[in-house]
């Protein structure tokens, strides 16, 4: 027989064995939760832009632009004019960033001071800023335009008297772009605030090169009327242009006579927080050919823009993997969100059964939809739209991750099937080189098609990795072209593709940028720029389309004169040493040398050299102060500053824009915890259960 | 399960002594544990205090030769400096480096060049002071070379751990003092509690 007293002893007994052995599980088991949790208040984290902030105050200096393009046949020379007026009594120094087309060559700067006019010298980038720090030293007025990004100026003008406007004048020349028999000039008027990767910072260079590429940011209660810019544009493209158009601004022509146009704003100025495109089409069916000469230092330079003949879709389009990255991060939030789910949604709307696909979506962390790509049943593509639907704009902008997923291709040597990566991005991001090495090592068979989404992407960025990843660049700039911008890529994607280009000169030794032709996708001229001596004779493009030959030749007498293409070349030599570099084909201390040698030999701004204008007399007194002051950027038009700051970066930033820290260095903390306590407080639970126990067990006469 | 049939098992005599010898075991191993584990976490303040005795004979000797000198000999840190907060009565050695071993000795050094110190600690140990620590304190800092580093505390920050950074180029000196936080917390978290002091004079 069991008594009771027995039982109920075993049941004691029992449950203080279980309530030992549970308590110091669990007691370890905390301890081991070191590892920060998913769900703690700090880990949303946010775009780095502590760096230089929000200012809240009218700057002292104001600036005006007024950007003044001439466009002839296929090329367009822009002058960019920057009035800068100080509006305090105090001697100012100021500082402004702001972009330019990527594929511009910038190559004279004007420093005008009342009646007189300085005018800009290239020299090397040390030598340049060693010269400005002189003049600036000394109280003499200087202007120097130094480049960030192929895409991103900076000019910075010294000594700048109470009440005094000095204008800065930079002038550069630009190709006009060309599809399907359509013709767009477009310039950038905001340079985007950038996501700054944490790992990208490693020394002192790093720090002064993020400061560089970015700039404090216009709180809104300023209004937009901070940085107003005029443009004008004089349109002669050799025909009479049809279809004069700005998708962004009201725009106003003027008929000028012989095909010429006047282009003016509709409200005479604009604030300087979009881009500005200009679109125009030639009448009847455009030309296939385009042909510019110069001549210079002995050299023929002449440009080419060749169109392979049309080729309508051939039977069915066989099956692809399309693999959609779309980014998420703070910079889209607001209408560039809206327009990346859009578009992503209409793509996903196309796909067909026999196509398979994956969605990655990044911002300071990934997510691959699918661990590989699914075949698009209706079920899956549903599952897609479900999760794009869900997505929210927030965090930084990690893009490497995302792209090394895109591009990690399990399938790679199928043969005939095609692999299509759309990136839809805004392109704010200031690591442009690790993106780019990374898609010019590991592009396999995978061709990468970049979205340019919101009102001022990085087109640098992606025009570059477009041609790296022989795809293409489209921009969308509203939510409006969302639905005709998509359709028109994805048919040209499924369109016949001009691939293994070949050309010849006869008789002659010459030059050729791009130095890898690309494909060219449906209505997509080859532009090429090529330099030799005495360039004569026929020059000849030819290619696959469909499976089938074909060429085009050209006679290069019948080139027109152009002063603009041994510029263009020598910029899109650039482009090309740079893609070299990123490729790991050429050393970086020697593409410095190159890129020095050119941007010295056609008085080109590029990452090597400046431009710097000085004025030899001394203006400011000796004795008074210097002022230095970073003219704040307006927002971008649609980007929400409220998600961008949130309100802890926002206090933070405007902290670092009372000039407390301007820069920062990230240090990871190290584990301050011994937990010694918890060691103390678990021991002393056990000896107190232990205790329990004893005295428990003895008083039963057990123990 | 294996104990619970044990336990079970019918009441015979033998049964009784089975049971006993158990119970036993069970009350000295949780005894013993308990004794270790509290044992193991005394042990951490206790080394942190024995340690600053030898580290403070170390810094002595520092100071007279202006040569870091080892506390014991196979220590693979240094004394660097002396930290000390006069309303709290604290004064502890700094080590150099930050590796988790000197920080089990003393505060250590994070970054230790430049306009911007920083320094870490256990918040139970040597930094746990920083719970107590007011804006306008002042912190002494004095470097084995003798000389004297006041600082005024200006502001505190809570910030997970990967995502602190500090000015590059302040106008003022900084000095950052980071522990783990918060103060009463047993577990291991992301976050950390710093305070900034700014050198004055």
């Amino acid at each position: 027989m069991i008594s009771t007293r027995d039982i109920r002893q075993r049941i004691a007994l029992g449950l203080t064995a279980l309530a030992a052995i549970l308590l110091s599980t669990l007691v370890s088991a905390s301890l081991m939760a070191s590892e920060p949790s998913d769900d703690d208040p700090f880990a949303a984290g946010g775009l780095m832009l502590r760096g230089k902030g929000v200012t809240e105050a009218m700057p002292a200096m104001r600036l005006g632009t007024d950007i003044s393009a001439k466009i002839s046949g296929q090329t367009a020379r822009v002058t960019v004019t920057q009035a800068f007026r100080n509006t305090s009594d105090r001697w100012m120094e100021a500082t402004y960033l702001y972009p330019l087309p990527e594929d511009g060559a910038v190559d004279s700067l004007n420093m005008i001071v009342g009646q007189r006019i300085f005018i800009g010298k290239i020299r090397t980038r040390e030598d340049a800023q060693a010269a400005y720090d002189k003049a600036l030293a000394e109280g003499r007025k200087a202007g120097l335009v130094e480049q960030v990004r192929a895409n991103m100026f900076r000019n910075t003008i010294a000594n700048v008297g109470p009440g005094e406007t000095v204008l800065v004048q930079v002038t550069f020349q630009a190709p006009v772009r060309q599809l399907r028999g359509s013709y767009a000039l477009r310039l950038p008027l905001v340079v985007g605030q950038r996501y700054i990767p944490p790992h990208t910072i490693k020394g002192q260079a790093d720090v002064a090169d993020a400061a560089n590429a970015s700039a404090p940011l216009a709180h809104p209660d300023l209004g937009d009327k901070l940085n107003p810019v005029t443009i004008s544009v004089e349109l002669a493209p050799g025909f009479d242009p049809a279809n004069i158009a700005s998708p962004y601004h009201k725009i106003q022509v003027q008929k000028m006579g012989d095909g010429r146009r006047m282009i003016t704003l509709a409200k005479g100025e604009t604030p300087a927080n979009r881009d500005f495109e200009l679109r125009w089409s030639a009448p009847g069916t455009a030309p296939a050919v385009a042909l510019f000469k110069q001549r210079h230092d002995g050299l023929d330079y002449v440009m080419a823009a060749i169109t392979p003949p049309s080729s309508g879709p051939t039977g069915d389009v066989p099956p692809r993997e399309m693999i959609f990255v779309i980014d998420n991060s703070g910079s889209m939030s607001g209408e560039s969100m809206r327009a990346a789910k859009a578009s992503l949604l209409y793509a996903l709307g196309t796909l067909r059964p026999q196509d398979s696909f994956n969605i990655i979506r990044f911002d300071d962390t990934m997510t691959m939809l699918f661990e590989d790509a699914v075949p698009a049943s209706a079920d899956q593509v549903a599952l897609g739209k479900r999760f794009t639907q869900g997505l929210d704009a927030d965090g930084g902008t990690e893009m490497l991750p995302a792209l090394q997923a895109a591009l990690s291709d399990r399938r790679e040597g199928t043969p005939g099937a095609i692999r299509q990566v759309v990136f839809l991005t805004d392109g704010d991001l200031s690591n442009e080189r690790e993106m780019m090495a990374e898609i010019s090592q590991h592009l396999g068979r995978s061709r990468v098609f970049m979205v340019g989404i919101g009102s001022a992407p990085n087109s640098y960025l992606m025009s570059r990795m477009a041609e790296a990843g022989r795809g293409t660049f489209t921009h969308i700039g509203t939510a409006e072209e969302v639905d005709t911008t998509m359709r028109d890529l994805l048919d040209r994607l499924s369109l016949p593709v001009a691939s293994g280009l070949k050309v010849v000169v006869d008789g002659a030794n010459v030059e050729f940028t791009p130095a890898v032709l690309p494909d060219l996708y449906a209505g997509e001229p080859l532009v090429l720029l090529a330099r030799g001596k005495d360039l004569s004779g026929k020059l000849t493009v030819s290619g696959k389309l469909a499976g089938q030959d074909w060429s085009r030749t050209v006679d290069l007498a019948t080139a027109q004169p152009s002063d603009a293409v041994a510029k263009l070349w020598a910029n899109r030599r650039i482009a090309d040493i740079e893609a070299q570099r990123w490729s790991g084909q050429m050393d970086g201390d020697m593409a410095d040398t190159a890129i020095e040698d050119l941007g010295l030999k056609f008085h080109l701004v590029t990452s090597r050299t400046s431009l710097i204008a000085e004025d030899a007399t001394p203006s400011r007194p000796a004795g008074a102060k210097l002022t230095r002051e970073e003219l704040p950027l307006l927002l971008p038009a649609g980007w929400d500053f409220d998600q961008l700051f949130g309100d802890q970066g926002y206090h933070s930033a405007r902290d670092a824009a009372a000039g407390q820290q301007e820069l920062e260095e990230q240090l990871d903390l190290p584990e301050t915890a011994t937990g010694f306590m918890a060691s103390v407080w678990q021991g002393l639970a056990l000896l107190a259960l232990g205790l329990g126990a004893w005295v428990a067990l003895r008083r039963r006469g057990l123990a | 399960m294996s104990r619970a049939a044990t336990l079970g098992t019918a009441p015979t005599s033998g049964g009784r002594a089975t049971r006993r010898a158990l119970s036993r075991a069970i009350v000295g191993v949780l005894l013993c544990t308990g004794l270790a584990l509290l044992a193991q976490g005394l042990w951490i303040p206790a080394k942190a205090q024995l340690a600053q005795v030898l580290l403070e004979r170390a810094f002595a000797q520092s100071l007279a030769s202006g040569q870091p000198v080892k506390p014991w000999p196979w220590a693979d840190t240094a004394p660097v400096a002396r930290i000390s907060a006069p309303r709290l009565g604290v004064s502890d050695i700094v080590l150099s480096g930050s590796s988790g071993e000197a920080m089990a000795f003393g505060p250590t050094e994070v970054v230790a060049h430049g306009p911007v110190k920083v320094l870490a600690a256990h918040r139970d140990t040597h930094f746990a002071f920083i719970r107590d620590l007011r804006t306008g304190d002042e912190i002494v800092l004095q470097a084995i070379d003798g000389t004297l580093a006041r600082y005024r505390v200006v502001a505190f920050q809570t910030v997970r751990w990967d995502r602190f950074a500090y000015p590059a180029a302040p106008r003022r000196e900084l000095l950052a003092l980071a522990t783990c936080y918060p103060f009463g917390a047993t577990e291991h978290g992301p976050l950390r509690r710093v305070a900034w002091a700014e050198k004055i004079g």
